[in-house]
């Protein structure tokens, strides 16, 4: 950094950072007061987690038809504006507030089941709306694939009419074959896992 | 081989040259564009609005988070959703970026993160999130607004997204940024809605997944949709694995993601009928026109070019030197030769003194020339004269005539008794130098007698090809096989040690178990010593040391060089009958050697990395270039079979589409699917690949009864019509009525939103 031109470059470069920077920058639409929770970053396993777990123990309490459930689930009663998804049954089927979904389906199958044939006779036979489980970001998740697998080439991506037994991987030809076959350690295990075929340890 | 084919590969070996030179595209990633400043004229506009006309709409994506008023038809900036903050240590000073300024510096690239978790529409990060909106807000001109944002906001989310995301983010925009009112959608919805679309099957694919969502006069059904989880961060991610691996050998570059964006957003498209495609994708005809090349940066390697006169200088540098240091050496020389004479002088002084002197004199004076007995000097002085004598011929330039005569073996013939005790010594002596010279004279004789049998030999062969052409040929034809067989059969052995259950490496774990044992009891040794006593005869055989040899293969790969030069060898010998059959057989052409099978014109790998034209392994440019031909088609190709290319155990979305359009939709009473049909709609940045439409027409054709009315369009504009879908949407009357206000957030919570047709549904 002796030479004046690079110093320039370097004080040009400083002086956009400085200008980027929103570090400094005063925000004044920004609450001064507000702190939010440190452990707020969750990913989306812990997010699942939790609330299979919370969902599990609202289960597990047993509840009254007084509707003094926990706030945040009495909101469901009356203020979605589409009556049509809300389900159709008040208090009367039991326990409102539980939303059938798949994650809790496989917790209380029973009272899902009850609770469906309860609510169905009374839900508006209108087309647009179903009686399927409401969609959570689990199972609007697609199936696996009916149709029977093409077999590619690990190494080419060519069809692969043959499979290496000893390394499980797909080849197109004899010169895949050899090239495969004089891999260095490891390096086989990594196309495996470009198809999501490698062997996960645990 | 029919002549044909071989005219064929002489031809396409010859026929790159006629290739143009090929086009190379350079790498591209993302990049600091340059400093934006804060639009206060757009809060200015805003507030001329009539009121409730106005809202900030952000399009809160995962690959960019783009942000505008919603009376404005585009958005005023789009950045991606990451941040990059550190601490600065020599000013003591922290910098926090959003968006693209964090490529503005490498410190600030190297502290980069995302808002979004990887691969998900799902937020996990909210410092960054807060961050990213800090950054949208003061480009949006609010800074120095009191008291909070004074705007409503009109955010999109996932499909489906997660209640605690929601909630979140619900609570940073109410808490931190004091909005007054806000509401979510999501976006391939509002892109539809855009689009002036009412009901048909909304196939979006974006950054982190793909959805296909039914909608219903307007009303998403969303408890159809279904989510593949594929978009084009994961093509990109593949992408990247792929080259990685394409050039596992080492590619000198640096790849990221971000360049392998680039390179699917530039080069990739969907194949209209990918396994007809595929199958003839690397074959060498058009190979050039279907591959594309991309340059990474390089340094060249500079050869300074010196001029004729330079390095005639340099030859007489050298010269120069060469000479000086001959002539210090022969000063040298000279000065030992020199001290030589002067010893001699001084020994030759001894011996004639001593002559005529008496025992007692004669010791004195040999102890005073440090020497042990008169044989002793005249040994020295013979050897000086000798060493004097070489001298003296070399710096005349003669040549060194070999010891001329034999040494003087005279005493040997006498028999002991006649001889003292110095003769018996020197005697000893003699004998030894005898064996010595003889041991000489038979290893040379033996290397003339090696030389005139190989001289023998090519004569005896020279002879036999001139009188038995045909017979000659036979043979060398027999020995190349032969020799090939081994090569094969090395190779063979070699790839069987890999294997623990191969005879070869069962061999090798029985010799170090039979070598390790104290008594050892080998398949060969065994019977030997049981006929033979207890004789080791380990080593009587040169054949015997092979076993270690074969131990040490492959156990550690550095120690076998000479197995290779073996191989080397193999080869040589190969080379050699050929160079023989390439002269003297009219049948046997290039195209039959070895190197011709070799050759990268041969090799389907060569093409699948290195494109149609040879490959110069010294070029910087070359080795710096990456050839990009089947995943041109084999990385989109993943939305449609997403198991069998990448492992993603998901259905691919014309199956996907199928399901939908003929199971689930049909099972709903009072529905139409033929209305569906009608208005298949493609958004996301990830259906811009060539042929998409096309693609999924001819995969649902084949779904779908013949005559089906199968209308499949695309977005305007697959990337922007989402924002504007969300702007145009905000201040209407229904957008209104599923805002949630300020009060009726801190009344209910922030788990407390509205249902609309746009949007999601309560879960």
């Amino acid at each position: 950094m002796s030479n004046p031109e690079a110093q320039a470059a370097q004080a040009a470069h400083q002086a956009l950072i400085e200008q980027l920077d929103i570090h400094s920058i005063h925000k004044t639409f920004r609450n001064p007061h507000w702190r939010p929770n440190q452990r707020r970053n969750k990913n989306i396993k812990t997010i699942l987690g939790d609330a299979s777990r919370k969902e599990a123990s609202v289960i597990a309490t047993p509840q009254d038809n007084s509707g003094a459930a926990t706030p945040a689930l009495q909101d469901n009663d009356g203020l979605s504006t589409s009556g049509t998804s809300t389900p159709a049954v008040p208090s009367a089927s039991g326990n409102p507030s539980l939303q059938p979904n798949l994650a809790q389906a496989s917790r209380s199958l029973s009272k899902l089941v009850l609770e469906k044939s309860l609510s169905a006779p009374s839900k508006p036979s209108n087309g647009a709306t179903s009686s399927a489980p409401t969609a959570t970001y689990t199972n609007i998740e697609s199936a696996p694939s009916l149709a029977p697998l093409k077999h590619y080439c690990d190494v080419t991506g060519l069809p692969a009419p043959y499979l290496d037994p000893k390394t499980r991987m797909r080849y197109h030809n004899r010169e895949v074959f050899a090239m495969i076959r004089n891999l260095p350690q490891g390096v086989g295990e990594q196309f495996l896992e470009a198809r999501g075929a490698h062997t996960v340890l645990k | 081989m029919a002549p044909s084919a071989t005219d064929d590969i002489v031809s396409r070996r010859e026929a790159w040259k006629q290739l143009p030179p090929p086009t190379v595209y350079p790498v591209k990633e993302a990049r600091f564009e340059k400093y934006l400043p804060p639009q206060v004229d757009g809060r200015e506009r805003a507030l001329a609005q009539p009121p409730g006309q106005a809202a900030i709409v952000i399009d809160n994506g995962s690959s960019s988070v783009r942000a505008g008023w919603s009376f404005e038809s585009k958005p005023r900036l789009a950045i991606p959703p990451i941040m990059a903050k550190y601490r600065d240590r020599k000013l003591n000073k922290t910098f926090s970026f959003a968006g693209q300024d964090c490529y503005a510096d490498t410190t600030a690239r190297g502290h980069i993160r995302n808002a979004f978790e990887a691969g998900t529409g799902i937020i996990s990060n909210w410092d960054v999130m807060e961050h990213v909106l800090d950054h949208v807000f003061i480009k949006l001109g609010m800074n120095g607004v009191e008291g909070g944002i004074d705007m409503p906001i009109v955010m999109t989310e996932a499909v489906a997204n997660l209640p605690y995301s929601r909630k979140s983010l619900t609570e940073i925009i109410f808490e931190c940024y004091g909005a007054p009112s806000l509401v979510y959608g999501i976006d391939s919805l509002f892109s539809y809605r855009y689009n002036k679309g009412q009901t048909g099957l909304v196939v979006s694919s974006s950054y982190s997944a793909t959805h296909l969502i039914p909608v219903y006069n307007s009303k998403a059904m969303l408890a159809q949709a279904i989510r593949l989880n594929w978009g084009g961060w994961h093509a990109a991610e593949y992408l990247l694995k792929l080259i990685k691996l394409k050039y596992h050998t080492g590619f000198p570059g640096k790849l990221n993601s971000s360049q392998a964006e680039q390179m699917v957003r530039d080069f990739c498209y969907v194949s209209l009928d990918y396994d007809r495609e595929l199958a003839r994708f690397l074959d060498w005809t058009g190979l050039e026109d279907r591959e594309r090349i991309v340059q990474y940066p390089y340094t060249e390697e500079v050869v300074v070019q010196k001029t004729e006169e330079e390095l005639a200088r340099i030859a007489e540098r050298k010269k120069e030197s060469g000479r000086r240091l001959q002539e210090q050496a022969a000063k040298m020389r000279l000065e030992r030769l020199m001290k030589k004479e002067q010893e001699l002088e001084y020994y030759k002084d001894v011996q004639r003194r001593i002559a005529d002197q008496n025992k007692k004199e004669v010791k004195r004076l040999l102890d005073e020339a440090e020497l042990k007995d008169e044989a002793a000097l005249e040994r020295v002085i013979r050897e000086l004269e000798r060493s004097i004598k070489r001298a003296r011929t070399k710096d005349l330039g003669g040549e060194q005539e070999e010891e001329q005569e034999a040494p003087d073996f005279s005493l040997l013939d006498v028999p002991d008794d006649q001889l003292d005790e110095a003769g018996l010594k020197q005697k000893r002596q003699q004998r030894l130098l005898k064996s010595n010279h003889d041991a000489r004279a038979r290893a040379k004789a033996e290397k003339e007698a090696e030389k005139a049998r190989i001289a023998e030999e090519a004569r005896l062969d020279e002879e036999r090809r001139i009188n038995d052409l045909e017979g000659w040929l036979e043979d060398k034809r027999q020995a190349r096989l032969a020799k090939l067989a081994q090569i094969k059969e090395r190779e063979r052995l070699k790839a069987d040690l890999g294997n623990r259950k191969s005879l070869a490496s069962q061999i090798r774990m029985k010799n170090i178990a039979n070598l390790a044992s104290d008594n050892p009891s080998g398949a060969s040794g065994g019977r030997k010593r049981r006929r033979g006593g207890d004789d080791d005869d380990f080593g009587a055989d040169d054949a015997d040391w092979g076993v270690y040899r074969s131990v040490a293969i492959g156990a550690n790969k550095g120690d076998s060089d000479d197995d290779e030069e073996g191989e080397e060898d193999l080869e040589a010998a190969v080379r050699a009958l050929e160079a023989d059959l390439l002269t003297y057989d009219k049948d046997f052409t290039y195209e039959h050697t070895l190197d011709a099978q070799k050759d990268w014109s041969k090799s389907l790998l060569h093409a699948f990395r290195y494109g149609p034209r040879p490959f110069d392994p010294s070029s910087p440019a070359e080795t710096h270039r990456i050839h990009l031909n089947v995943e041109r088609i084999r990385v989109p190709e993943v939305l449609f079979q997403p198991s069998a290319i990448a492992g993603v155990d998901q259905a691919g979305i014309v199956e996907i589409a199928g399901d939908i359009l003929t199971q689930r939709l049909p099972s709903i009473a009072g529905l139409d699917r033929d209305q569906f049909l009608r208005d298949v709609f493609l958004t996301g940045g990830n259906t811009l690949f060539q042929n998409f439409d096309e693609r999924l027409r001819s995969g649902l054709t084949a779904l779908l009864p013949a005559g089906a009315p199968l209308v499949i369009r695309r977005a305007e504009d697959a990337v922007l019509d989402a924002w504007r879908g969300a702007a145009g949407w905000a201040c209407t009357p229904e957008a209104k009525k599923a805002w949630v206000t300020r009060e009726e957030y801190l009344e209910k919570g922030a788990e407390y939103f509205k249902e609309h047709d746009l949007g999601n549904a309560f879960g």
